[in-house]
């Protein structure tokens, strides 16, 4: 057994020195087996022999590998990379295989175990919204159209697919029918029609050769007579179903456990020196699981002299939340702007908030070319409230969404079936993104934003100093 | 390299060719004489005793031969036989170590009996 133990021991040094001295070596340990019997000297032989091991293996690796180094240096070339083994005899095929395999998995393992443990960062699908929010429409209509289906209508332009005259008079007569049955904007409806037909008839849809282009071309022209983005043509070969009216259904389990397991997206609440509120939020989640949360995050930043809201990751969520937030911001109610719902007494935030102190504290938002969605919802209403301020790049341009409606041959036609009233005018930061006040590159937000905290709070400090 | 390895000696070669003074002795039979000279302070391993006997054969201090004795020719074990450079290099170097004993002695660093 022991001599067993002392193989495997003897199979760590290098080839050269067991072709050489591993039948003498195996000799010399079971003399002094045979000769050291007993508890002790059989532990003392041990200990010598470990002991032996750890201080002459790097010793022969040393010495085979200058061996091999200088066995080697004549045939190198200048310039081209030389690999040196250790041992002097090349691996077999078995440890090679091994090898590579263990590569492979490793290779393929790690930017797996780097996304599950390596990003805080909430996953960009912590939106699933019930109808009615931003993401329901827009997750189920645009991201099942836009991520999983890959030959997309406008967006796409590379399929090469064709059609006839007869299928494209079908698809036009299809797509007025349904916008002027189901777009909210009659007027917008009829323009949209009316540009649909007189193209048509001129003949300038046969520039667009496939389907892909010919709906491109279709949704430019219905938003060059309307004036807005919001009507849309869709071609994709896979179906899109309806989405049907009804009951909100409940949130999904898997988002009340992310919301638990993230604090809410709420990364970061603290105190700042000088008494600056940080808050990085990551999300604007349901109210229904994260209010709590978000009460007492408020709660925390209560003392606060001035307020950064930090949505340079935010990816979006629910309106509830933006006028949850929002309504630590006023000592009045105030009209939230949400595209994507018709206005209702929900609209308004419910400002006052009782103990709130932060209605009349200046505000920072932080922007990214990544804020969308809710988080531009939230930072358009401050903003053109002039009620914050934001700091950084221009945001995504992601607010609407359009239901889809199926008008056959893999056509869809987009529409706005929601009656939301914009105060600001008719356009907002649908495809455009909302402009900050000052821009910077994101990474430099938050330095920005602290100069100019700074700034005022002594301006206000030394105006306060010198009025009697 | 070797030679960078034996200057100065290791105390294990240094051992190893003084053992190997007056006799020829195989791996097992120099392990026990350098534990017997040096009081089981000094138990050379596997490792260290043959790192250092091909170290020693490469410089010619010591060299291969057969069983001296007639009745373990055949084993399967090789004798080593210390060269007339490796007896000059031992007698060097315990002269090297006398001449440090002398001068340890006129310091009085040493004990009475030694």
């Amino acid at each position: 057994m022991s001599e067993a133990i002392f193989r495997l021991l003897l199979h760590l040094y290098p080839s050269r020195f067991r072709q050489e001295y591993a039948d003498e070596a195996l000799q010399l340990f079971r003399d002094r087996a045979r000769h050291e019997s007993g508890v002790w000297p059989s532990v003392r032989l041990w200990i010598d022999l470990l002991t032996d091991t750890a201080i002459s293996l790097p010793r022969e690796y040393c010495y085979t590998r200058s061996h091999v180094a200088g066995a080697s240096a004549q045939g190198c070339l200048d310039g081209v990379p030389t690999f040196f083994v250790f041992d002097t005899v090349s691996p077999g095929r078995r440890p090679l295989l091994l090898g590579g395999l263990l590569s492979l998995i490793t290779l393929v393992s790690f930017p797996k175990l780097m996304n599950e443990f390596g990003n805080f960062r909430p996953p960009t699908d912590l939106t699933f919204a019930p109808s009615g929010a931003y993401e329901k429409q827009r997750e189920e209509a645009w991201r099942r159209v836009s991520q999983r289906e890959q030959s997309v209508g406008p967006a796409q332009p590379g399929s090469s697919s064709t059609f006839d005259g007869a299928a494209r008079q079908r698809i036009i007569k299809n797509a007025i029918a349904s916008i002027r049955q189901h777009h909210l904007d009659r007027n917008e409806a009829q323009e949209a029609a009316d540009a649909l037909l007189a193209h048509e008839r001129r003949g300038d849809d046969d520039a667009a050769t496939s389907t892909d282009e010919f709906a491109s071309l279709l949704t430019r022209q219905m938003r060059e007579a309307t004036g807005s983005n919001e009507l849309v043509l869709l071609y994709t070969k896979n179906d899109i179903p309806e989405r049907t009216p009804g009951p909100e259904p409940p949130l999904p389990a898997a988002y009340r456990d992310d919301m638990q397991r993230l604090n809410c997206t709420f990364e970061r609440v603290e105190i700042l020196p000088h008494k600056i509120g940080y808050l990085k939020l990551n999300a604007f989640p349901d109210t229904s699981v994260c209010r709590p949360t978000a009460t007492a995050a408020m709660a925390k930043l209560n003392d606060a002299d001035a307020l950064i809201f930090d949505l340079r990751d935010n990816r979006g969520g629910f309106p509830s939340m933006v006028s949850l937030l929002a309504a630590y911001l006023f000592d009045h109610p105030e009209y939230m702007y949400c595209p994507l719902e018709n206005t209702t007494a929900e609209s308004w935030t419910r400002s006052p908030v009782p103990g709130n102190k932060l209605a009349d504290k200046p505000v920072y938002i932080l922007t990214s070319s990544r804020t969308i969605s809710a988080a531009e919802q939230f930072s358009y209403n401050l903003k053109m409230l002039k009620r914050g301020t934001l700091v950084g790049e221009t945001t995504a341009g992601g607010g609407h969404a359009a239901n889809l409606h199926d008008i056959g041959d893999h056509f869809y036609v987009g529409t706005i079936e929601v009656n939301a009233i914009n105060p600001y005018g008719k356009s907002d930061w649908n495809d455009t993104g909302i402009e900050p006040d000052f821009k910077v590159k994101a990474p430099d937000a938050l330095n920005a934003a602290l100069g100019l905290i700074d700034k005022r709070l002594h301006v206000e400090q030394s105006h306060s100093l010198t009025t009697p | 390299m070797p030679k960078q390895k034996l200057n100065p000696l290791p105390s294990a070669a240094f051992q190893i060719l003084l053992a190997l003074v007056g006799e020829d002795l195989h791996g097992y039979g120099i392990m026990r004489n350098v534990a017997e000279h040096t009081e089981d302070r000094m138990r050379l391993g596997p490792g260290t005793l043959y790192n250092s006997i091909r170290t020693l054969l490469e410089e010619k201090l010591i060299e291969e031969v057969e069983s001296p004795r007639e009745s373990v020719k055949n084993e399967r074990r090789r004798y080593y036989h210390l060269t007339l450079a490796g007896r000059k290099l031992v007698r060097c170097e315990a002269e090297r170590l006398a001449g440090l004993l002398r001068v340890a002695r006129s310091k009085n660093v040493l004990r009475d009996y030694v």
